[in-house]
């Protein structure tokens, strides 16, 4: 369960000099809820604020400005613990390449508190469930784009966290690992684990998602179900109703009505 | 304890690295004491003249006088034929060096006149200009006796031409003279230290920025600090690593080393290289802890090599301050990490008394040093920048 009240996050544009030093507000004002046993997909052009967000949840980064409850955990003062309950993918997250798939999953498993034996037999699950036992004592110098996804979706999963964020995950999948990775984060959602999905692909969050939240230029402009979407902002075609909502962000209209 | 997990996977992990393991347990430890103490070896035995070597002498005109090549013979000298053109020969390189005596040599001697004689020498073969400055030697020797003979065949004590003897007395603890090879020993400790800690620094920090594993990395319930800490325990297990190899190669090294041919009581034995170690180790975590700091700094690979790379000229910097200022160790010097280090491995090896204080103050000057860098690091790891 997330809840995201009014994040703001500004930073400082590189190469302005020591004395011009401009500040971009990537993050200016979001707010959204994310619900157990279901995907929410957090949809937006690119720069919108999609991962500054993320990171925010994530305690990465601090916010400038609001609050966030994971769990009704805070972010901003139950760090570890936030962290403890949450799995976390960035966006192109990196593996270890000279580590196997098993190495790279056991230290992050041992990094959150597991035992050795209890780190190597959760592994194996996660081998088992996201059909990864074909490459996972296998280095991951040379890996595809989708076995290292699954690697390090394994990796964001390794502690059971109740609440799963995953930045743009589909980025660089061919169509069968998109539909693998579909089928995984439903199931995960069906076992009543709350999911945040960051694309920006509407097709793709159409697929996939309970409900939308459209981030555009820092701000959600408006947060629904699909039909929902559709229905305020008056396009049956999502990627009309996608265009309109991040269009009408800046000035304000609908993102008055939408937000919560 | 979650920083020896980082720690442990860092190791692991770089040891499967080849570029780590090159420099952290060859170039470091190995090539390059091989290649800065192996010239030193060498150019110490090109410079020094040993009388007790047999050294290969053309004479021109060996007839006109015997007494001379007599002389030159019983002090290890071997006179050969010189071919018919000794100046290009000894040009060539065929012969190393070579002697011309005119007839009127004998002569000469015998009117008391000045006797001539001229002596081919190439000034671009050291070997050459080493056997010269050996046959100049003798000669002047030769020179000398045969002057005390004349003065005193005209009733002349010889000592009357000695109107002054001066006598160089060195009151310096160390005698300078083997400075630049006591030097040599810090200098190689901190360039092994840096060599052994380089690519691993390098890797964990600026490289697991580059590969994007950084942030899934800080995503973890974990404190930053332990990433920091086990990221610098791992560069410290190959900095010290990298040390101990040095310090056995270095052993290796000087025996070969012709000790007899420097002045002062230098020396390179097995106690003599463990106290160096003991007071040189403190740098192993100043060290790491300065690669680490400056690597966290930095957003890529090629920037932190970069920043590193400069970063190498700082061990430089105490070895050419002490070659051309006469630094004296003082109370203010000995907490400075590096330059403290210097100081003491040069009286270590002059085999100088060691001030306890002195080493002391090095000790704990170097290791706040250290700790306060580790701090810094942990503090730039807080930061959101680090992600960005």
């Amino acid at each position: 369960m997330i809840k995201a009240e009014h994040l703001e996050k500004a930073f400082t544009k590189p190469g302005g000099g020591l004395f011009k030093r401009e500040q971009v507000k990537a993050v200016q004002d979001v707010s959204f809820s994310a619900a157990d046993g279901s995907v929410t997909g957090l949809l937006g052009p690119n720069g919108a604020g999609k991962s500054t967000t993320l990171r925010m949840l994530a305690t990465l980064i601090h916010p400038d400005g609001g609050s966030a409850t994971i769990d009704g955990l805070d972010i901003n003062t139950d760090v570890l613990k936030v962290r403890q309950q949450l799995g976390f993918m960035p966006h192109n997250a990196g593996i270890y390449p000279r580590l196997s798939a098993r190495e790279n999953i056991s230290y992050y498993a041992r990094l959150c508190g597991l035992d050795k034996a209890k780190a190597q037999s959760r592994v194996n699950e996660l081998a088992d469930q996201l059909e990864m036992t074909e490459f996972i004592e296998r280095r991951a110098m040379g890996f595809s784009q989708g076995q290292r996804t699954k690697v390090a979706l394994a990796r964001a999963l390794v502690h059971q966290p109740q609440t799963i964020m995953l930045d743009e995950p589909t980025n660089g999948l061919d169509v069968m690992a998109t539909r693998g990775l579909r089928t995984i984060i439903r199931e995960l959602a069906d076992q009543g684990h709350c999911i945040v999905f960051s694309s920006h692909i509407m097709q793709e969050v159409a697929a996939l998602c309970d409900r939308v939240a459209i981030i555009a230029h820092g701000t959600i402009a408006i947060e629904d179900d699909l039909d929902g979407i559709r229905k305020r902002t008056g396009h049956d075609d999502l990627e009309d109703a996608f265009v309109q909502a991040i269009g009408a962000a800046p000035v304000g209209t609908s993102a008055a009505g939408v937000s919560q | 304890m979650k920083a020896l997990i980082v720690m442990y996977k860092e190791i692991v992990d770089n040891l499967r690295d080849r570029q780590t393991f090159f420099y952290a347990l060859l170039f470091g430890p190995v090539l390059l004491p091989l290649i800065i103490g192996g010239s030193l070896v060498a150019s110490f035995k090109q410079f020094a003249i040993d009388f007790d070597e047999v050294t290969e002498l053309a004479i021109v005109n060996e007839t006109a006088a015997p007494n001379l090549v007599a002389f030159l013979y019983s002090n290890n000298v071997d006179v050969i034929t010189a071919p018919d053109e000794v100046e290009a020969a000894v040009r060539a390189g065929d012969i190393m060096i070579a002697l011309e005596i005119p007839d009127e040599f004998g002569e000469q001697l015998r009117k008391a006149n000045p006797a001539p004689l001229t002596l081919y020498v190439n000034d671009a073969d050291k070997d050459s200009t080493r056997a010269a400055r050996k046959i100049s030697a003798l000669v002047s020797g030769y020179k000398n006796t045969i002057n005390s003979l004349r003065m005193q065949h005209r009733g002349i004590d010889p000592q009357v031409f000695n109107s002054i003897e001066l006598t160089e007395f060195d009151v310096s603890e160390d005698g300078s003279s083997g400075q630049l090879l006591a030097s040599i020993l810090p200098f190689l400790f901190i360039m092994s230290m840096i060599m052994g800690g380089f690519y691993l620094a390098i890797d964990t920090t600026a490289g697991e920025r580059e590969r994007m594993s950084l942030e899934p990395l800080l995503a973890l319930p974990l404190d930053r600090a332990d990433v920091v800490y086990g990221k610098f325990g791992a560069t410290l297990c190959f900095v010290l690593m990298s040390s101990c190899l040095t310090v056995l190669s270095i052993y290796a090294l000087f025996q070969f080393f012709p000790t007899e041919l420097i002045s002062g009581g230098l020396r390179f034995d097995g106690s003599t290289l463990v106290k160096a170690f003991l007071l040189v180790s403190p740098l192993t975590v100043f060290l790491s802890a300065a690669l680490i700091t400056v690597s966290a700094y930095t957003r890529s690979t090629k920037e932190a090599q970069t920043y590193l790379g400069l970063m190498m000229i700082v061990p430089m910097a105490p070895f050419f301050l002490l070659q051309f200022f006469s630094l004296g160790a003082s109370t203010w010097s000995m907490a400075l990490p590096m330059l403290s280090q210097y100081q003491l491995l040069e009286k270590v090896v002059l085999q100088d008394d060691i001030n306890q204080w002195h080493a002391l103050l090095s000790v704990g000057g170097t290791l706040l040093a250290g700790l306060l860098l580790l701090r810094l690091a942990t503090k730039l790891y807080r930061r959101d920048r680090i992600l960005m």
